[in-house]
């Protein structure tokens, strides 16, 4: 019988969740986590030196791609700089942050305007990781599945769950 | 106008072009297979999209999705969902099998949940489009089996409708020995809702 989930790997109590367009920062042992990244990028940051990190999950690349109001932090480009900014505020310079994202899938491939939302949220993501100054050590974007990701603040390893190939670690 | 302004009166409406909608759908699916699929007329909800993963047990939850964009006079789509197990049974109902045969999601399964689902999304939008007299038609269906909150969330991300509701019509298919519940949700795009309750005069 197929298990229709993914099992955490015990450690529940420790997850920081960070929910659909939020930003969080944790320390050790604190877990960060967000779930289910469709065509929305998962950003984690980590300073190797305080055992400390932060969480972003982003849904669109800039506020011009939506006329709604909502909160900023769904924005690529105001995640990033917001994230930063937290976590230098907390003791982390930006030089020693080093970030690995996920994500950016296109879920639905026959649908063409829907198909090119994470590319372009990837996109995006690098570009102001780039302006921020901090260094993109890994990714495991694109593709056409779900992930959900996890990053621990002692070795900095992000695990990337999926139905598509179970657990990975970048 | 965002969904949760709406009115008893202008859902009661959407219920009856749902309900009309779910009629045809049950007509043509029965069509289809040759052998006779009731729908239960759809009970309309309102959540709040950030709480409909919960709906299937939580956003890591493995569905089975076929997404049908609106195109014309009325933008963004309607979401088909099932949890892997009741799209599954889905297509034995719709094969006329006993609940169990069908194992596993390949090509044929597919296809079957994407046909079944476009049917009942263009069976929906054609009351719409007949009631509301707008020109609307379904682009190309979609099919991904994922995460419950990646698949609700690529569909609602370009909309923006991060913080809004969304319109839930439960839909059930059966017949003598099998029930299947399944889930449709209508995701118009804003300005497009607008339109759409104007003409059915009852804004």
């Amino acid at each position: 019988m197929v298990r229709n989930d993914i099992s955490y790997l015990g450690n529940a109590d420790r997850h920081v969740t960070v929910g659909v367009g939020d930003v969080a920062t944790a320390t050790y042992p604190g877990i960060l986590t967000t779930q289910a990244l469709g065509s929305c990028v998962g950003i984690a940051l980590w300073d190797p030196s305080r055992q400390a990190g932060g969480m972003a999950h982003v849904m669109l690349p800039s506020s011009e791609d939506t006329r709604m109001g909502g909160k900023l932090q769904r924005f690529a480009t105001h995640a990033v700089p917001e994230l930063v900014a937290m976590l230098e505020a907390e003791g982390s310079s930006h030089r020693r942050l080093v970030a690995k994202i996920a994500g950016g899938a296109a879920m639905f491939k026959g649908d063409s305007m829907l198909a090119g939302i994470g590319s372009r949220n990837i996109e995006e993501v690098r570009r102001q990781l780039h302006l921020a100054g901090v260094r993109l050590r890994a990714e495991d974007t694109g593709g056409d599945f779900a992930r959900t990701i996890e990053l621990h603040l002692d070795t900095g390893i992000l695990l990337v769950r999926s139905y598509q190939y179970g657990i990975r670690e970048i | 106008m965002r969904l949760e302004d709406l009115t008893d009166m202008q859902i009661d409406a959407l219920r009856e072009v749902g309900s009309i909608g779910a009629g045809h759908a049950a007509t043509a699916l029965s069509q289809l297979v040759d052998h006779r699929i009731d729908l239960e007329v759809p009970q309309l909800e309102m959540l709040p999209i950030g709480s409909v993963p919960d709906v299937f047990g939580g956003p890591e939850t493995l569905v089975g999705a076929v997404y049908d964009r609106m195109l014309g006079d009325l933008g963004g789509g309607l979401l088909f969902v099932a949890p892997r197990d009741s799209s599954l049974a889905l297509v034995d109902l719709m094969r006329n099998r006993p609940v169990g045969t069908a194992k596993s999601f390949g090509a044929e399964e597919e296809a079957t949940i994407t046909h079944v689902a476009s049917i009942l999304a263009s069976s929906y939008i054609a009351s719409i489009a007949r009631l509301a007299d707008l020109n609307i038609l379904p682009a190309r269906p979609s099919f991904a089996l994922d995460m419950a909150g990646a698949i609700l969330q690529v569909v609602t991300a370009e909309i923006g409708m991060r913080a809004e509701n969304a319109l839930l019509l439960r839909t059930r298919f059966f017949n003598d020995e099998t029930t299947v519940d399944a889930y449709m949700f209508f995701l118009p795009d804003p300005d497009g809702l607008d339109v759409l309750l104007g003409r059915l005069g009852v804004v």
